[in-house]
């Protein structure tokens, strides 16, 4: 049977430290404040160590791929897959098909890209076509109206995309997305509990997997995600990286509710 | 001391299968174009894409004629990864019908399911059941192991099935003839499970 996901995040900045520019992690609260975590390959490697399912890697900032010779993602992606044996998504910036190839290339599985897809529709069916649907995640930042209705936002969340998710989420889709990864911009880094009605909603709107991230402070909220928001996957920063809570438990509170998820590798 | 030849034609994770098979101590060499690979004792031919895209780069790149006498003349083993699985059956369905190599029969054809809970692609760690042994996997235990596709392998002739997975129907995860070892999943990123398959491969 397959399983559900929990997929540490990990939200990539870059810092001139001795006047070497370099990669940090950071977290983030409603996509602001962020805070420094510290270096990603070691938390990379602490979470193969505790047997995660999957890795997303963002380039928050967007810095160029495939086109900067000195680029510091492609350098990264390339360092913390020479650690884990583990699937990596990896996105932001993400805008050509030589972008897909070059992080493909360095150990990257499955590329989310996010803004290019409002600049041009097509891209996703061009990267479809080339890569497969399964190698394409869109990625999809929401927030929710006084009326609970989900609208998505783009930039960081800077600009409304003025498009409901519903319909956003349609488009991907048959452009030839192969997953979706939702993002609640408001509930990022809040601990507030998993947006689990509108995962639900899209969830069932569509075949392909759906992701839910935003939210998790809980053990709890994850199997909310799972069981409540049919999401294949849930996805989390800050509940992974600043919680001392052991992750084995956390799995293990998941397992105990009830959700196939794996307990042992 | 093992040297593990990586088959790069344009399409595939080479870097990731690179760092497993060094992490067991093995050698391993990037192999773009058709020369002497005699020296080599493993050979993998991996695949990320569409279907027809691969098999069109596999051909153009020359190697096709090295990897025939690999396989059939020296009869040293090879394994195919995912989409480098799928190349080894007669035809593919994905966008349009293709032909593959035909190197041991079977189809791939489009993953289906009328359950809504069953969603396309297949992606996570889903149980492989093995149908024979293989290595360090005994016949009819079960292991985890991270799978991303829409197709899948499916073949007639039992015999030649290692493993088996479900998702929605029962298909082909691992396929064994002789030298030709083909799995579906990843075993590049499969953690411990994926390292003890490539580690059973290795002593083919």
């Amino acid at each position: 049977m397959l399983k559900k996901r929990l997929i540490p995040k990990l939200l990539i900045k870059y810092q001139t430290l001795a006047k070497k520019r370099k990669p940090i992690l950071v977290t983030t609260r409603a996509f602001l404040d962020e805070i420094t975590v510290g270096d990603p390959v070691s938390q990379a490697k602490i979470y193969e160590a505790q047997f995660a399912d999957e890795l997303i890697v963002l380039n928050i900032e967007g810095c160029p791929i495939a086109s900067d010779p000195q680029s510091l993602i492609l350098d990264l992606v390339e360092r913390i897959a020479d650690e884990v044996f583990m699937p990596l998504t990896v996105g932001g910036g993400v805008r050509t098909i030589e972008d897909f190839q070059y992080l493909l290339e360095r150990g990257a599985d499955k590329i989310s890209i996010n803004t290019i897809m409002f600049e041009n529709t097509g891209f996703i069916s061009e990267a479809a076509y080339r890569y497969g649907s399964q190698c394409v995640v869109a990625s999809i930042d929401f927030r929710t109206d006084e009326f609970g209705e989900a609208y998505v936002v783009r930039d960081r969340a800077k600009t409304d995309a003025n498009v409901s998710l519903i319909d956003w989420v349609e488009k991907v889709v048959s452009s030839g997305a192969g997953e979706i990864l939702l993002t609640d911009v408001d509930r990022d880094g809040s601990g507030a509990g998993i947006n689990w009605t509108i995962c639900k909603m899209i969830a069932s709107s569509v075949p392909i997997p759906v992701i839910i991230s935003g939210g998790c402070g809980l053990a709890e909220h994850f199997v909310d995600g799972f069981q409540k928001g049919l999401a294949e996957g849930v996805a989390a920063g800050t509940f992974f990286c600043l919680r001392d809570q052991n992750p084995m438990q956390t799995r293990a509170h998941i397992h105990n509710a009830g959700v196939s998820i794996r307990v042992e590798t | 001391m093992f040297h593990v030849g990586l088959v790069d034609y344009h399409a595939g994770n080479i870097r990731s299968i690179a760092t497993a098979f060094e992490y067991l101590g093995a050698k391993t060499q990037i192999i773009r174009k058709h020369e002497n690979i005699s020296h080599l004792t493993h050979l993998v031919l991996p695949g990320v894409g569409a279907f027809n895209f691969c098999f069109e780069s596999l051909k153009l790149s020359g190697m096709l004629p090295m990897l025939e006498e690999w396989t059939f003349t020296m009869q040293k083993p090879i394994l195919g990864i995912c989409v480098g699985m799928q190349l080894l059956a007669d035809s593919s369905d994905e966008m349009g019908l293709h032909s593959g190599l035909g190197w041991i029969g079977g189809q791939v054809q489009k993953l289906h399911s009328n359950n809504p809970s069953i969603r396309i692609p297949h992606v996570g760690w889903n149980t492989v059941y093995f149908e024979q042994d293989f290595g360090e996997h005994s016949k009819n235990t079960s292991r985890d192991f991270y799978f991303d596709h829409s197709h899948a392998y499916y073949l007639p002739n039992q015999d030649l099935v290692l493993a088996t997975a479900k998702h929605g129907q029962e298909f082909c995860a691992a396929i064994q003839r002789d030298n030709i070892v083909a799995v579906q999943f990843h075993p590049e990123k499969s953690q411990a499970s994926g390292l003890k398959f490539l580690q059973s491969f290795l002593s083919l």
